[in-house]
């Protein structure tokens, strides 16, 4: 049986459809990332789950019952928002404690959960404070240890990472992920950090204008991309994708006379529209299976890596070598690449071929 | 550019705008003070130079005593019924319903009226002949004959202040509106989802955010309704049997219908102090409220 079944869920604001039928069945434990650009309807479907929002139509379940028009605070879920929404006139301890006071737990046992949980959070010496007195980053952990204190069914997360600096992002995505491990509870999370969600998650719903593209774990997400769209959403820097055309001894390169032959496109037929997307850390130097010769245009180094701009034929191409390559612009290179690690898709489509 | 140079400029800019104000304002102000220590008539002589006699006396009649504490029932009794009426209808007026939009645009109606207008309409709704309210009441039962609402000491002041609360409330409903837009909706949202109720959201979570601004309205109309004197001189001149006479009307007697200049002034004086100190308190609780919201 699955913790949060969805099921068919539309909604419209007026005649615009902003979410166009999602289905999500979530096991207990699982850490579900909702990951997709600005107004894909991420938020959305989160408020939808939450039920500060009602779907136009469809079904969603927490364990067998439905909680379509259940109010929220009778869904057995806890949300943490991406303003954090501490309440600023009340204290750390009351802010953290307000859901158990509300639901009438005794004053004690309400005091026990909340240092429990501060002590969980590390935020035990700021007890006493006001939201307003509180950095970011404790801001940050306040709203967690609210969701927290709670011990819901399922956890909701609207992009709570997104207000903090790089730094103090990574330490909380970390930590995060503690305690997700300690925790185990099953959380929804939504955010468009690619990052992020592949860091996080246990399965990635990669959501494009309404609908989900691709709902798999981070490994599959991001080797075996379902669409395009996927495989240009994820990856840093992205997949380089170049025009291709079905031919008879595999797939040709357009502007260049490089023949390929990658496995699972066999049937493809001659003359169709192809794209060929290869991640720039999948490109090597001399020593893969197919070799390219291009020409540098530009090399950065990145730190950890030289992240070289090649041509190849007449279409562009990023390639991430090892930092200790040595590399000017305008020197002629050998690259390579495994067709194994080739993604083939059809041009019209936009669909994976291989 | 040196600080005192910014500063000279600044004050040299504002000199006429002193000027003005210290001719209109200050002058007179000063001639009041001087006119409270003597037994001026307000046409004829100068007076006599007369001391605090002015002061003591009227401070110790019953005329003033009777003053002191209409005004403050007044004051009291209508600025709280404004203050929760008002709330109360922008929590309303703040829900989704149909319709929302126009009864907004009809809530400022009352508050732009000219308070004369106003006083004029209710003297009509309260006419002890043909006004509405004897109609609707007999009608419905409650009333057994027509009564004269503002011709008995009994009633008069409580018609005051109802006609005053209909014309003020959209003030404070009006602020209130604008304060509950600043409520973050995620606050609310998290408030809905933690489980609280529509009293402990309204008393924890957006409480919060309308304190100053409710501070502010507070301060507003309770200096006004000290003040106030056109409603009441419309609708009752300050009778029956001087039961509405507030501290603004018993000064106009004094100075105007019983033309004694003199204690006119030192009236006068006594209750711009008596604002003044209501202001400057409130004052300082504004500052409070506007500290602990942020
Ligand atoms: N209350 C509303 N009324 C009308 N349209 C809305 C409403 N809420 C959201 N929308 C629209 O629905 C679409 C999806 O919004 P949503 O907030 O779910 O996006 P999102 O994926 O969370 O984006 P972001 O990453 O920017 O937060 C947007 O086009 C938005 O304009
Ligand atoms: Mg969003």
């Amino acid at each position: 049986m699955s913790t949060l079944t969805i099921n068919a869920i539309r909604k419209s604001y007026g005649a615009v459809e902003t979410l166009k039928g999602i289905d999500i069945a979530l096991e207990s434990g699982e850490f579900l990332v909702l990951l997709g650009a600005s107004g894909c309807g991420k938020s959305t479907l989160l408020n939808i789950i939450a039920g500060l929002a009602e779907p136009t139509s469809g079904d969603i379940r927490i364990g067998e019952r439905s909680i379509v028009g259940v109010h929220p605070k009778d869904r057995d879920i806890a949300m943490v928002f991406q303003s954090y929404a501490l309440y600023p006139n009340l204290t750390v301890h009351r802010n953290i404690g307000f859901g158990l006071e509300m639901r009438k737990v005794d004053k004690a046992e309400r005091d026990r959960a909340v240092h429990e949980t501060a002590k969980l959070l590390q935020i035990e010496n700021l007890l006493d404070r006001k939201p307003g007195q509180l950095s970011g980053g404790q801001r940050q952990r306040v709203a967690i240890g609210r969701a927290l204190v709670r011990n819901p069914k399922i956890f909701l997360f609207d992009e709570p990472l997104s207000n903090l600096d790089a730094k103090l992002r990574m330490e909380m995505r970390t930590e995060l992920k503690r305690l997700h491990q300690m925790t185990r509870t099953t959380v929804v999370y939504v955010t468009h950090d690619q990052i992020e969600a592949m860091t996080l998650a246990t399965r990635i719903a990669v959501m494009r204008n309404g609908r989900i593209e691709q709902l798999d774990t981070p490994e599959k997400i991001y080797n075996r991309p379902a669409t395009l769209y996927v495989a240009t959403f994820v990856g840093a820097p992205p997949m380089n994708l170049l025009a291709a055309t079905a031919g008879e001894g595999g797939l040709q390169i357009d502007g260049s006379d490089i023949v390929v032959s990658v496995p699972g496109l066999e049937s493809a037929a001659p003359g169709r529209r192809l794209v060929l997307g290869i991640r720039p850390e999948a490109i090597g130097k001399a020593d893969g299976v197919l070799s390219l010769s291009a020409r540098c245009e530009v090399a950065e180094l990145t730190g950890p890596e030289l992240v070289v701009t090649a041509m190849v034929g007449n279409q562009r191409i990023v390639a991430a070598l090892p930092a200790s390559t040595k590399l000017q612009a305008g020197d002629a290179i050998v690259l390579s690449a495994d067709p194994a690690a080739f993604h083939v898709f059809d041009a019209q489509t936009e669909q994976r071929l291989n | 550019m040196s600080g005192t140079w910014m500063t000279t400029r600044a004050w040299l800019l504002m000199l006429p705008l002193l000027i003005i104000m210290l001719a209109v304002i200050g002058w007179p102000m000063i001639d009041t003070v001087r006119l409270s220590f003597t037994d001026a008539k307000l046409v004829g002589a100068a007076g006599n130079f007369v001391g605090f006699d002015n002061y003591l006396k009227m401070l110790g009649s019953s005329n003033f005593q009777r003053a002191l504490w209409a005004t403050t029932w007044f004051a009291v009794v209508s600025v709280t019924a404004e203050m929760v009426i008002g709330v109360l209808a922008a929590l309303l007026l703040n829900q989704q319903f149909y319709g929302r939009t126009v009864l907004r645009a009809l809530l400022i109606l009352p508050w732009a009226l000219p308070t004369v207008v106003n006083a004029t309409l209710w003297r009509l709704i309260y006419n002890p002949e043909y006004g509405a309210l004897n109609a609707v009441l007999t009608q419905i039962g409650l009333l057994d004959s027509y009564r004269s609402w503002l011709g008995e000491p009994g009633t008069a002041m409580t018609a005051l202040i109802i006609a005053d609360c209909w014309k003020n409330f959209p003030l404070v409903a009006l602020i209130t509106l604008a304060a509950l837009q600043a409520v973050p909706r995620d606050i609310t949202s998290a408030s809905l989802v933690d489980g609280a109720g529509s009293f402990a959201r309204f008393r924890f979570v957006i409480l919060p955010y309308l304190a100053g601004p409710l501070m502010v309205a507070l301060v507003l109309r309770t200096i006004e309704a000290f003040k106030v004197f056109d409603i009441i001189w419309v609708m009752t001149r300050g009778g029956p049997a001087n039961s509405t006479r507030t501290l603004s009307i018993l000064v106009y007697q004094e100075a105007f219908s019983f033309q004694r200049a003199g204690s006119g002034a030192s009236l006068a004086l006594v209750v711009t102090l008596i604002v003044t100190v209501l202001a400057i308190g409130y004052g300082m609780l504004v500052r409070r409220a506007a500290g602990s919201a942020a």
